[in-house]
């Protein structure tokens, strides 16, 4: 039947081929939750085997210093050192010579691949931090941060209360028979039994199961159902549609607002600045030193920013956390989308001294609230650039007030033409004559410190001009 | 046994390759000294009346712009003017002791007029290819190439970058070369860089 219908069979061939390439395109990560970062790692596949970047996975935890030496490759973690060979088990640091990992360390492209079976024994071992791994769920917990729901049925009204350490920020799904939550930032883990049966006239059931890089949260109701946030985040409340909603604390309620208001997603807590650091993955930016590329010093530096602005209270976003490229327009679309009041890119540069602040070199507009006028996407920044031009300006003075040398110039540059809010790139430059300096940790904390104060400082004046 | 007329054709087809072979390299080399790079500037050609030029160098040592002012016989078409210009600037960068220094062969390969308002520079690739990486360090090379080309053509209003031909993204990572460069805009950028 088939040689009749020669046709059918090359067309069910291109299918399945389709089919299969679309399904090995699906990139599998890895969620690690750690108290410095919530980032994820890709998964390789070599030879059947499971392999994640190790600096992928180190970096964003702590000082990471790496160095590849033909097949060798040696870390260097908050001090601590390890090294490790293409192609072997074995490995050794600073206080145990003779370790082995269950399948070859690998070395791709300068760039070392560890077992993923070997997350904890090395994380303990090489960064001397306790880490819980769920292989199923690919989700990773560095130095324990995770937390159990805790759900309470409760009368007059009835309601469903579920209660948090800290605040969470699920995505909420209201169908017919139940609520759905689904935890992807959040280090959620189960507390007893993954169902509950409660056999309500509201709440039928419970159910909590993790997934690859989230979890789930299931009430199956016999109701229509309503979900409302409490205690700046720290409970969540499902209750029948009918029951009457609690009026809402004010139109902008603060973080810490304790009163409940109905929403069918809790509210976010909307981010001041997003951090970009520029290039990743192959697109290495400048080649600074032999040892040292751009993107790894602009990446390290957005951490340390990021630190510096959440010391001061101030909401971050970064772009990517981990060593992987995204074009122009991801860049401006992350932006966009963040409902931040700040972009800042990071670059780094070997020629030319102290820090420079760049804004876009389009023609200004002015600001109009009429949201139905379409800009071109390359002009998408000309009703901003004032707001940009001050930023600069103001970061630069900051700057130079902190001993750091600094100027403000403008330059054809993507994303900046594209993003809709004030956009300013920052290229850092060594003070003294060697390049090598950009990877200090002193400059990069000297830069942040910097930067952090003079974005600080801006809240006020960029958040009323929003 | 082999004749004696058989081994004399035979050896002299063997002369004869040989020889061929040797012309075929000469040839070779003629071809590839022809075709590589120029790394040192022509002199410009005394066809044309003699000028006054601005070339705008461009100095990584204080990131400034200065303007310096050089006499020199250029022709009369507009576009091969802008060429030779941007060549001669060019060749400063290529100088041992450049304060913006370039690759080994950057060069501008041709600059057509489109109108008396627009003009597209077409570089080869030795000079993109070999530039180094940096906002600044890339801004100062298409600011020095832009405010250049606009001493000679000052009707310009807007400029184009291409390579070897073709249009590229970046200089080397960072300046966007993907779209038209307003002239006024860039002027006024550099204000600050002189």
């Amino acid at each position: 039947m088939l040689k009749e219908h020669p046709i059918f069979v090359r067309v069910t061939a291109l299918l399945l081929c389709l089919l299969s390439v679309s399904f090995a395109a699906e990139p599998r990560r890895i969620r690690v939750y750690a108290s410095q970062a919530n980032y994820q790692v890709d998964i390789l596949v070599r030879d059947g085997v499971d392999y994640v970047g190790i600096t992928d996975l180190l970096e964003p935890l702590g000082r990471l210093e790496s160095r590849v030496q033909g097949d060798k490759l040696t870390l260097v973690f908050n001090g601590a050192a390890s090294d490790f060979q293409n192609g072997k088990r074995q490995y050794r640091t600073s206080a145990n010579p003779r370790l082995e990992l269950p399948s070859n360390f690998l070395l791709v492209d300068g760039r070392g691949y560890i077992p993923v079976a070997s997350i904890t024994q090395l994380l303990t071992r090489v960064a001397g931090l306790t880490a819980e791994f769920h292989a199923a769920a690919r989700r990773l917990f560095v130095g324990s941060p995770q937390f159990h729901i805790s759900a309470e049925l409760r009368h007059d009204p009835l309601r469903l209360v579920l209660s948090f350490p800290v605040p969470v920020n699920p995505a909420t799904q209201i169908e017919k028979g139940r609520v759905l939550l689904i935890f992807r930032r959040e280090p959620v883990v189960g507390n007893g039994p993954d169902n509950v049966s409660y056999g309500d006239p509201f709440l039928l059931s419970t159910t909590f199961a993790e997934l690859p890089g989230a979890a789930e949260f299931i009430a199956n109701v016999q109701q229509p159902a309503t979900v409302s946030v409490g205690d700046g985040g720290r409970t969540l409340t499902i209750a029948p549609q009918t029951a009457k909603p609690a009026p809402a604390a004010s139109a902008a309620p603060s973080a810490s607002a304790s009163a409940q208001h109905p929403a069918t997603a809790p509210a976010r807590v909307r981010p001041f600045v997003i951090l970009d650091a520029s290039h990743g993955g192959y697109d290495t930016g400048a080649i600074l030193s032999p040892t040292l590329q751009e993107k790894n010093v602009n990446l390290a530096l957005a951490r340390r920013l990021q630190k510096e602005l959440e010391s001061r209270g101030i909401p971050v976003v970064l772009t990517r956390v981990a060593d992987n490229l995204l074009t122009w327009d991801q860049r401006a679309v992350s932006a966009n989308t963040s409902h931040a009041s700040l972009y800042v890119a990071l670059h780094s540069s070997a020629s030319g001294h102290g820090v420079r602040l760049y804004t876009s070199m389009i023609a200004a507009s002015q600001p109009t609230q009429d949201k139905h006028i379409f800009l071109p996407w390359e002009l998408a920044q000309s009703p901003y650039l004032s707001q940009s031009s001050q930023a600069a300006t103001a970061l630069a003075a900051q700057c130079g007030s902190d001993n750091l040398p600094a100027r403000v110039s403008a330059a054809p540059m993507r994303p900046l033409n594209s993003v809709t809010l004030a956009a300013v790139a920052v290229e850092i430059a060594p003070l003294g004559a060697s390049a090598a300096e950009l990877g200090t940790a002193e400059y990069q904390q000297k830069v942040a410190e910097s930067l952090a104060t003079g974005i600080a400082a801006l809240r006020a004046k960029l958040e009323a001009a929003q | 046994m082999i004749s004696r007329k058989l081994q004399f054709i035979v050896a002299a087809l063997v002369v004869a390759i040989l020889a061929m072979g040797f012309y075929l390299v000469h040839l070779k080399g003629n071809a590839e000294s022809i075709t590589a790079p120029v790394a040192q500037p022509l002199a410009p050609p005394a066809t044309g009346p003699a000028g006054e030029t601005t070339l705008y160098l461009a100095s990584d040592d204080d990131d400034s712009l200065r303007p310096t002012t050089i006499s020199s016989a250029l022709p009369e078409d507009p576009g091969e003017r802008g060429r030779l210009v941007l060549h001669t600037l060019i060749a400063r960068y290529l100088q041992k002791d450049s304060t913006h220094p370039l690759g080994a062969g950057a060069d501008v390969r041709d600059v057509y007029l489109l109108d008396s308002a627009s003009a597209v520079v077409n570089l080869n690739a030795e000079l993109a290819n070999s530039h180094r990486s940096g906002i600044e360090v890339e801004q100062l090379t298409v600011f020095s190439l832009v405010l250049t080309l606009k001493s000679q053509l000052p009707q310009l209003t807007r400029v184009r970058f291409l390579v070897d031909g073709k249009s590229r993204d970046t200089l080397a990572g960072h300046i966007d070369l993907s779209n038209w460069l307003d002239v006024a805009l860039v002027a006024n950028a550099a204000k600050d860089m002189k």
